[in-house]
């Protein structure tokens, strides 16, 4: 029975009972214990249900409370017998065992399966959320005057609160500079640099010029350098491995990349302004950019093309500014009256505008003109070249031409000369050819082998490629898989902190083994005694014939003499009477055996009874029975009064 | 109470005392019709050739009328100091009849008029709110910032405007008990005292 | 927590002995946390006397080393095991990862607090007080006989330290109306506290 209580007191403190220390079975728990815990089982089995954890002061209440304690367990489905007030107002233990036990059943189905549901993020972190609410809600309002800047620090739990917004800032940062590579002997670093870190650069924390925005702007330093070796570290996985350069080329190649291709843009939209005819200030900035960025990228081709558009817009600049000059020259000597200066300047302008106007259309024109020119000009080129090269075919034909007819007097002499040449010409040939195939045949075959030699790298290469592009997605994975398992692992090792605030599996398990085995122990005992009896029964059977046999035996015997002495028939008397003594003895025997048994009996009935506290429970109620009646005349009383 | 008329006022209504109940109904409308749109002179010219009199007399005995009406709903006179003012002015028992429907009949309204035109704060109209929980921020990534948010509607003129703010938790809880007991104020027994004795 | 390769460079600086000696290992972390966190005490590390030999390039690059890490662990809340790894990474002695963590530990909060600071917000309620008026009458009007609450909302606006009002003025029913949105408001906060 104990470890029966023990189990159920530990449930019921883990359900949040106020159990003492001290109470260690069921036969210690009173009255207000006992209504308080089953309130809580209730409670927590039902859910919502409206009593009162105590028990109130007048005795109907306490009646009233019993009842619907015992109603409520009945409705649980609990078929121990009668329930009723009484159960829980004037208790028995076994009853009451018996009621736990049944609450206590009836609980963890509820409780355990919501522990035992694999404890996700997304419940932790309501629950934390719950847990934040629930000691804000509790904390007491203070005006905002006591607090500073609106922020509450709380001692339990450990932290922070805010409550105001005086002190909110915006995430503002700075350019933060630090000391690069002082520590890397291989670097070296300038002596002014080195000046410049020693003596005149401000330690991090007093480089903003608010000292407020120092934690955001190393907040973002770190972001961005983190953000830009991740952007690169991508890059050159995807793209730069497989392009074959050193990290230096790559980046070479892809700024040279990217400024042409800015430059093409750029420029391709001047030109289209320059054809729309516009030419303002904002194409000047453009053109400056564009020179700026040529004369970066050193591209000799493209400065010709954009200093000559700079030169026209030079020279028109110009021009109007000669123009000017004459203007203001011309203004100076003639006096006349403002009006007429007026209109003389009205006119002037007119016509300077006409003028202008002019210039620029013939410019245009002559643009226009120089460029058909140009155009005129490469055609012409091109006709003198192709006239040129037929010039030269045409003057090598006639040389052949003339040499033949130079040969044609002496004919005959002439084409013997011409045949030994030519024969001589065939050997030279044939000589030749033979050279030529003797140098060719271990050239090639050294060209073969090279290019062989030279696939065979390149698809060693190739493969190498392949493992390091394959090693460094495994490496991914590997780093990805480790972060994984570490959230994992703080995940499981945060539930098991809360596992072990649980009910103590392991030993319950130990508990119910011992049990098991105690069990088996006594079991085998009584199986035991069992054997033990029924050899006694045995042994006391074949007791019992033996006496009979022997006294049958003896009586005959002794019957047979009697008849013939006295002696003998007063012994045989003597027999009969110790025969039946002895029987008398055995039959007392047995009773006592009885009357023992009965007392072990009744013995044990009167300890259930005084379990049940009858006398106790009696008195109890008696002196309820009186309170109630005290309350009744009180409550007439009062009733009178209002009457 | 009564009303005190002024001679011009008195005057002006003069007009009305002798005309017939139903012609004095058709003025009634044409007051209320007034004092909720403002006049319309097309009107008085209309009824001034009907009923053959001068334009202004028309006119002056509208806008008396007006006035009756407005006056008598600003001090909310009761019926019978409304009939006993009237009586001063020489009403007949029927006429008088009918400027008492017309003064029961519309008062309400005309006070509801008054009330508009009269100085009006910025008062409440809305509210809504908004539980969030911040969790996390660029600076800081594991936090529980518990906010409300709240939208306040208030009204002034005719015209509404809605204010942001927002809260927190313990503040939001004192807002509620002073605003609570501010509405228990209401129900105190001084309060109430007041109420019942400034009628 | 990801640390750029210039922070952890240094990182390494600051950890290294023959550049910051053990015994001044200890003030510059705790120098760090100082500049952080207060205004005046933003230069304090060139004060201190405890660095007055040590080559300054070194000093300052291992400081803002120290300041990252310290800033990143608290913006991530890492834990000791979490910078004890970065730490170990960058040859740390067990003894001096110990002391970082040692003070970083105490003053986790005081960062926190101050990067938590870092946002926006509407204009914040601090505080509320009322007032309660018996209309009586106006000019156009007499008898007007009713309850009028003037309620005023000090807020709090970033970055300002006097407080604002936001005032309005509500009747009897309204006011009923404002307490009943708001009882709901607390309602469902109690609710979700007790999840």
């Amino acid at each position: 029975m104990e470890e029966v209580d023990r189990i159920i007191i530990h449930s019921l403190r883990s359900i949040g009972c106020d159990v003492d220390d001290q109470v260690q079975s069921l036969r210690q728990f009173g009255t207000e214990l006992i209504v308080a815990t089953v309130v809580r089982c209730l409670k927590i089995i039902i859910g919502d249900i409206d009593l009162p954890s105590t028990l109130p002061p007048g005795m109907s209440a306490r009646f009233r409370l019993g009842a619907s304690l015992a109603n409520q367990v009945q409705d649980l489905g609990y078929k121990g017998g009668d329930l009723g007030y009484q159960t829980f107002l004037y208790s028995n233990e076994t009853e009451i065992r018996r009621i736990f036990m049944f609450l206590v059943e009836k609980l963890p189905k509820e409780t355990s399966q919501a522990a035992d549901e694999p404890m996700g993020s997304s419940v932790l972190l309501r629950r934390a959320i719950s847990i934040e609410i629930g000691t804000q809600l509790a904390a007491a309002w203070t005006p905002p005057f006591l607090k500073k800047k609106g922020i509450r620090s709380r001692t339990k739990p450990p932290g922070w609160q805010r409550e105001g917004a005086c002190c909110l800032q915006h995430y503002h940062s700075c350019q933060i500079t630090t000391p690069t590579s002082v520590g890397n002997l291989a670097v070296k670093i300038p002596k002014e640099l080195r000046a410049y870190y020693n003596k005149q650069m401000p330690y991090v924390t007093n480089q903003t010029p608010r000292h407020r925005d120092t934690a955001p702007s190393v907040l973002e330093a770190n972001a961005l350098e983190v953000a830009v070796q991740q952007d690169w570290e991508n890059e050159w996985n995807q793209v730069g491995l497989a392009s074959r350069l050193s990290q230096q080329e790559f980046k070479k190649r892809k700024q040279d990349r990217l400024l042409k291709l800015i430059r093409e843009r750029l420029q391709q939209d001047s030109q289209r302004r320059e054809k729309a005819g516009g030419l303002s200030g904002a194409t000047g900035d453009l053109q400056q950019l564009l020179n700026s960025i040529e004369s970066q990228a050193g591209a000799a081709n493209v400065k010709t093309k954009g200093s000559r558009f700079a030169n026209t817009e030079k020279l028109q600049y110009g021009k109007d500014e000669e123009k000017t000059m004459s203007q203001v020259g011309a203004a100076v000597p003639t006096k006349d009256t403002e009006e007429e200066l007026e209109r003389k300047r009205q006119e002037e302008v007119d016509s300077l505008r006409s003028e202008l106007a002019q210039l620029t259309s013939d410019l245009e024109k002559l643009d226009l003109e120089v460029r058909k020119f140009t155009a005129s000009k490469q055609q012409m080129e091109e006709t003198i070249g192709a006239e040129q090269r037929d010039a030269e075919q045409k003057r090598a034909a006639y040389s052949v031409k003339k040499r033949t007819l130079d040969l044609l007097p002496d004919a005959e002499a002439n084409i013997g000369k011409l045949q030994s040449v030519v024969d001589t010409s065939a050997q030279r040939l044939v000589n030749l050819a033979k050279q030529w195939e003797s140098h060719r045949g271990p050239l090639t075959e050294q060209y073969r082998e090279l290019r062989q030699y030279n696939s065979k790298r390149e698809s060693e290469a190739q493969k190498k490629l392949e493992e390091i592009k394959q090693f460094r997605a495994r490496m991914k994975e590997v780093a990805d898989d480790a972060r994984r398992k570490d959230e994992l692992q703080k995940q499981l090792v945060s539930e098991y902190e809360r596992m072990t605030k649980d009910v103590n599996r392991s030993a319950y398990t130990r508990k119910i083994m011992e049990i098991v085995a105690n069990i088996k122990k006594q079991k085998q005992e009584i199986d035991k005694i069992l054997v033990d009896t029924r050899s006694v029964q045995k042994e006391i059977n074949s007791l019992t014939g033996k006496l009979d046999r022997t006294f049958t035996v003896t009586d005959e015997l002794i019957f047979r003499d009697a008849k013939k002495d006295e002696a003998v028939k007063k012994a045989y008397r003597f027999l009969a009477a110790l025969h039946e003594n002895f029987e008398q003895l055995i039959k007392t025997v047995e009773d006592t055996g009885a009357v023992v048994r009965e007392i072990k009996d009744l013995e044990d009935q009167i300890e259930t009874e005084s379990n049940k506290k009858v006398l106790q429970n009696l008195e109890k109620i008696t002196a309820d029975f009186q309170e109630m009646k005290k309350e009744n005349t009180a409550l007439m009383a009062k009733v009178k009064g209002k009457k | 109470m009564l009303l005190a008329f002024e001679d011009s006022h008195k005057e002006h209504l003069s007009f009305l005392v002798d005309l017939d109940p139903e012609v004095l109904k058709e003025f009634g409308k044409i007051s209320m019709n007034f004092i909720r749109k403002g006049t319309n002179p097309k009107v008085f010219q209309g009824a001034a050739q009907k009923l053959g009199v001068p334009v202004e007399t028309v006119q002056h005995g509208v806008e008396g009328l007006m006035f009756l009406l407005t006056e008598s709903c600003k001090y909310m006179l009761s019926e019978i100091d409304f009939q006993d003012s009237v009586m001063t002015l020489g009403f007949s028992e029927e006429t008088r009849a009918a400027l008492l429907d017309l003064y029961t009949e519309h008062q309400r309204e005309v006070r509801d008029i008054l009330q508009e035109m009269s100085m009006d704060l910025p008062h409440y109209r809305d509210l809504e709110w908004r539980f969030d929980m911040q969790l996390a921020s660029r600076s800081l990534r594991h936090q529980m910032s518990p906010s409300i948010l709240l939208r306040l509607v208030t009204e002034d003129e005719g015209e509404r405007t809605s204010t942001m703010l927002e809260t927190d938790p313990v503040n939001l809880v004192h807002m509620t008990r002073v605003l609570e007991t501010a509405l228990q104020e209401m129900k105190s027994g001084y309060c109430r005292r007041i109420v019942r004795n400034i009628k | 927590m990801e640390l750029s390769a210039s922070a952890l460079e240094h990182l390494s600086l600051a950890g290294d002995a023959t550049h910051i000696p053990d015994k001044s290992f200890g003030k510059l972390v705790l120098c760090a946390c100082q500049g952080v966190l207060l205004e005046e005490h933003r230069d304090v590390v060139a004060d201190n006397p405890a660095f007055k030999d040590l080559d300054k390039a070194v000093l300052k690059s291992g400081y803002s080393g120290l300041v990252t890490l310290l800033l990143e662990a608290a913006k991530h809340d890492s834990t000791e095991q979490t910078i004890s790894t970065i730490l170990e990474e960058c040859k740390y002695t067990p003894e001096r990862v110990k002391e970082l963590n040692k003070i970083f530990t105490i003053q986790k909060p005081h960062l926190q607090l101050l990067i938590g600071k870092i946002g926006s917000s509407f204009p914040h309620i601090v505080d509320i007080d009322w007032r309660l008026d018996y209309y009586m009458k106006n000019n156009h009007m007499e008898k007007v006989n009713s309850a009028v609450y003037l309620i005023s909302l000090k807020t709090e606006v970033a970055g300002e330290t006097e407080l604002k009002e936001v005032q309005f003025s509500c009747s009897l029913e309204q006011l009923q109306d404002l307490v009943g949105k708001l009882k709901d408001a607390t309602k469902c906060l109690e609710k979700i506290s007790q999840v």
